[in-house]
């Protein structure tokens, strides 16, 4: 069974597992009283809000980690490269929640305070993979690109990026589950998405609520990591 | 044969030359309007309310004069790229970031002076600018004066004479100086918290990691398993193992008398090492398969047992790998330890969730202050021993 198949499915389970009927079930075979579960309605909205949220910031945190990875590797940046990578190191260090957390007193409450830290914490790694990803494509294709007579952006645009595609892809993966797993922390800064359930579930020791957010979390991180698997898969079809 | 546009420029012009100078240029304007335009400091009734802001100009006086003129002088000196004039930026900027740390302790005290004891002064955007583009120039000149050790010592240096001026009572009057001196008890035995909860996910991985390391057949599904849980979110997998911890105390209540309970460290340590699990046993399968076949056969040849192997070649070998994967294990475990405090486990998390539910800046501060130092001396030590392992094996 291939892995995009496996997480879909798995995925599917979990989103079965967050309906209300299914969730009391499991509560009740857990010995914990089923109260108040969220309803099918409530959990879909939640849902559009999350993806709402995780995709907007994975567009921003795609388009400047890719753009800025790409402008770090030209030659005049050579030099910037090692501040660079100690500046994605240390901007590591510093966890999604802790950047919600910072944020919420300038930003206040709700969606913006949790697109920052998407941003903050998510462009790095997609910049350093975007880099190493082009830095990685063997010298000779491009002096053979070169040779041919190819400018500098039809080496960037007909050599390099299709080359480094499949890393580059790999890094926006990760950017992706980083992206539902930030919004879902979220829910913390008064945002609201599926991580709310889990956090006032824990708040009010409402199990059912609390177990239907984290299956319902899950199984959109599934769900949109194997689509990207599949859509990845799809283009490579289309164009071998 | 088409050469680029930049080979062919007089060099004086290519972007490569210019680039520093406008960098610096901007970084300049930046802490130009950090110290002059923006609020250095807010002077507010209570920890609770609004503040009035005061700019850099009215606060700091003729320290934000001095601090410019300083810092001006030091980007100069970086431009040049001279490793000599680099270690002399060094020198200016490490006082200047001193004597703005001062200035704003002394500008909030004074400020305060007339108000009711409730009053504060908490930092404004100006000041978190300010350091930020200090410290990061300061990083820069540690890179380019290229003199081993110079990094360490700056390091250590600063930490000492931040704690000096706070030892001497000059930042006092700030708002967050305030607020830890309230909670002091607290925020260190929180510290605490925070690494034993990484610390013990970290050990817990780590075991895990060598059990997975062990079979071989599953390789393939160890991998998906593990990938696979990287991909559930850290909120989502805290509360799953709170739901399972309990149903898990109902069926077995003599778990219950052991200590256990389904809030608490235990569920958040759990999930933590489920994480950790997946960098560090891909870091030993990659650190065992270093060595290279010759290398191997040679150690063979040479009648060394299997076991030998291991602790002589393959460990040595593989060293640098395995240092990198705890490095990233040990970073990716202190940030995930914050948001233990969701399920009740403690640590600075607990502090930030405390100050988010109260709105109280200071607050939040205190708790992800330590977290950012504590993941960055994690992360600053553990590279240089990844890259003493390299040096020491690899030479």
């Amino acid at each position: 069974m291939s892995a995009p198949l496996g997480f879909a499915l798995t995925g599917l389970a979990l989103a079965g597992a967050s309906h209300p009927t299914v969730a009391r079930w499991i509560t009740e075979a857990l010995g914990e009283p089923a109260r108040r579960p969220v309803s099918v309605e409530r959990l879909l909205d939640l849902t559009r809000a999350h993806l709402a949220l995780a995709g907007i910031g994975l567009a921003l945190v795609a388009v400047l980690g890719i753009g800025l990875g790409i402008l770090v590797t030209r030659r005049f940046a050579e030099p910037w490269r090692p501040a660079i990578d100690g500046l994605a190191a240390a901007a590591q260090a510093v966890p999604p929640v802790v950047v919600v957390a910072l944020a919420l007193p300038v930003l206040g409450f709700g969606g913006p305070p949790t697109l920052l830290a998407l941003v903050a914490y998510g462009i790095m790694p997609v910049l350093r993979g975007t880099a190493g990803a082009i830095t990685g494509v063997p010298p000779e294709v491009r002096e053979a690109g070169r040779a041919i007579g190819l400018t500098r952006l039809q080496i960037l645009a007909r050599i390099e990026l299709p080359l480094a595609a499949p890393a580059i892809v790999e890094t926006l993966r990760t950017a992706l589950v980083l992206a539902i797993a930030t919004a879902a922390v979220g829910a913390l800064a008064g945002a609201s998405t599926l991580g709310t359930p889990i956090v006032a579930g824990l708040q009010n020791q409402n199990t059912v609520a609390m177990l239907q957010g984290t299956a319902a979390t899950a199984a959109l991180a599934f769900l949109a990591d194997a689509a990207l698997l599949a859509a990845v898969a799809g283009w490579r079809v289309i164009r071998p | 044969m088409i050469v680029g546009t930049t080979d062919i420029t007089p060099q004086g012009l290519s972007i490569g030359r210019v680039l520093p100078a406008l960098v610096a240029t901007a970084w300049l304007g930046a802490l130009a309007l950090a110290l002059t335009r923006l609020p250095v400091l807010t002077i507010a009734r209570n920890r609770l309310a609004l503040g009035d802001s005061l700019t850099g100009s009215a606060a700091l006086g003729g320290t934000a004069v001095l601090v410019l003129g300083m810092s001006a002088l030091a980007i100069g000196l970086l431009v040049s790229r001279r490793s000599t004039a680099s270690v002399i930026a060094l020198f200016l900027l490490l006082p200047a970031i001193l004597a703005f740390l001062h200035g704003l302790g002394t500008g909030a005290a004074r400020s305060l002076a007339e108000l009711s004891p409730a009053a504060r002064a908490g930092l404004g955007s100006g000041s978190w600018l300010t350091l930020t583009l200090l410290t990061g120039a300061l990083g820069l000149a540690v890179r380019h004066s290229r003199r081993p050790g110079l990094g360490l010592a700056t390091g250590l240096g600063l930490i000492l004479a931040l704690v000096g001026l706070g030892w001497s009572g000059a930042l006092d009057a700030l708002s967050l100086a305030v607020e830890y001196a309230a909670r002091r008890a607290t925020v260190n035995a929180a510290i605490g918290e925070h690494i034993a909860l990484a610390g013990t996910a970290l050990v817990l991985a780590g075991l895990l990691a060598v059990g997975l390391a062990l079979f071989r057949r599953g390789q393939g599904l160890v991998a998906l398993i593990l990938g696979g849980l990287q991909v559930v979110p850290a909120v989502a997998l805290l509360g799953a193992m709170v739901a399972v911890m309990s149903g898990l105390l109902r069926a077995v209540p003599t778990l219950r008398e052991l200590g256990l309970s389904a809030l608490g460290p235990v569920p958040a340590i759990i999930a933590i090492a489920a994480y950790l699990a997946l960098p560090l046993w891909r870091g030993l399968s990659l650190a065992l398969r270093a060595p290279d076949d010759d290398t191997l056969q040679a150690a063979e040849a040479l009648g060394l047992s299997p076991g030998q192997v291991l602790v002589r070649v393959r460990l040595p070998i593989g060293a640098p790998i395995l240092v990198g994967a705890v490095r990233v294990a040990a970073v990716q475990g202190l940030g995930l330890a914050t948001l233990g405090a969701l399920v009740g486990a403690g640590g600075l998390g607990r502090i930030v969730f405390d100050g988010m539910a109260q709105f109280a800046p200071d607050l939040i501060l205190l708790g992800a202050i330590p977290v950012v130092v504590l993941s960055l001396l994690t992360e600053r030590g553990l590279s240089r021993l990844e890259a003493a392992a390299r040096r020491r094996w690899h030479a």
